[in-house]
């Protein structure tokens, strides 16, 4: 934080930190894959905001933070999308928003492992995410995944809280364009 | 074996229909999941069988029918012929409603059928549609076809209905 401090009143006195990445909504995909009734499917957030400040010199001192408004999910099935926003689910009027935070990065083969904490439901759990990062002109590509358990976060109650019809493990796989923090 | 594959599709229909009925009349929930992929499950082994019996009747063509009028033996063909294509088309366009309404089908969450179309609630409904129409003209067929066999077994006593008894040899 003092260096990035330091860095900022050097270089650009304007900017927070110059080298945080960030993409939006309109800055890639943000997906999820669920087991219903034995089979896969796929929904997505529509609206998220990822920040990325990674200096692969200093790993420890780095962040990733992602804010994710819950109810813009979207699975291609109104009527599931409606239960996942509902009380047995996301409550997305009481829990509008999904935090994922980490604050330091380790080396996993070719790519990174963000050891962070992710926040859905008033319920904070860690949860590892691994990704690549390639940078390019302009923009950097960011793509990666976790794995959760719903049930580790409260989703899924009463009834839908038994594994039998709707699986426990939720893959969130994630690919974005970030491009330099205005 | 057609036998088999006949009354096997017949208590698995005896199944399927209510199945379905039951299933689209409960409210969203659990138990309507539960119970939709019991039918999507039980529509898939049908289609299965359905091939199968097909496939059959190439290795083991069916004995010639008993002698009768000429307008009963082409109503006999005609209804034949359309209950082997309903017994195609009403799962497949379960399937197709399934992937239309983004809930993809597995087989007793073994296997995973892939999807022949994307998600889209409009070409869902149309498929719903289908599926509809076609059950009650599925009820409507065999209501025509057990009657038929029973006229053959009681009215005209041609022992007809015999040779559809299971484990019997034609």
């Amino acid at each position: 934080m003092l260096r990035a401090f330091a860095l900022a009143l050097a270089i650009v006195p304007a900017a927070a930190h110059a080298d945080v990445l960030q993409a939006g909504p309109s800055g890639g995909r943000l997906e999820f894959v669920a087991l219903q009734a034995g089979a896969k499917f796929t929904g997505e957030f529509r609206r998220f905001h990822a920040e990325l400040d990674l200096d692969p010199r200093r790993p420890d001192e780095g962040r990733l933070d992602v804010t994710v408004e819950v109810a813009s999910l979207d699975t291609r099935d109104p009527e599931r999308d409606e239960i996942l926003r509902g009380p047995d689910f996301f409550q997305t009027d009481e829990h509008p928003q999904a935090v994922f935070h980490a604050g330091r990065f380790e080396r996993a083969g070719e790519g990174w492992r963000a050891p962070g904490e992710l926040s859905i439901r008033g319920i904070t759990q860690p949860v590892p995410v691994t990704f690549t990062l390639v940078a390019g002109a302009g923009q950097s590509i960011m793509k990666g995944s976790a794995r959760l358990s719903r049930l580790a976060f409260g989703i899924g109650r009463g009834e839908w809280a038994s594994t039998e019809w709707v699986g426990d493990e939720v893959d969130v796989r994630f690919e974005l364009r970030l491009q330099p923090a205005g | 074996m057609a036998q088999f594959l006949h009354w096997a599709v017949v208590v698995l229909l005896a199944i399927q229909i209510p199945l379905g009925k039951i299933a689209h009349e409960l409210p969203v929930g659990l138990e309507r999941l539960a119970m939709m992929s019991r039918h999507k499950s039980v529509g898939i082994t049908i289609l299965a069988l359905a091939l199968l019996r097909l496939a059959w009747r190439w290795f083991e063509r069916p004995p010639a029918p008993p002698p009768m009028p000429r307008w009963q033996a082409i109503a006999s063909r005609l209804n034949h012929g359309a209950l082997y294509l309903l017994l195609f088309a009403l799962p497949l366009s379960g399937w197709l409603m399934s992937s239309a309404a983004a809930r993809p089908v597995s087989w007793f969450g073994l296997v995973q059928l892939p999807d022949f179309v994307a998600p889209d609630p409009g070409l869902k409904e149309v498929f719903e549609e289908v599926h509809e129409v076609l059950v009650n003209v599925l009820l409507a067929l065999v209501i025509l076809h057990v009657a038929a066999a029973l006229k053959h077994q009681f009215i005209d006593r041609d022992g007809l209905l015999f040779r559809m008894l299971p484990g019997r040899r034609t």
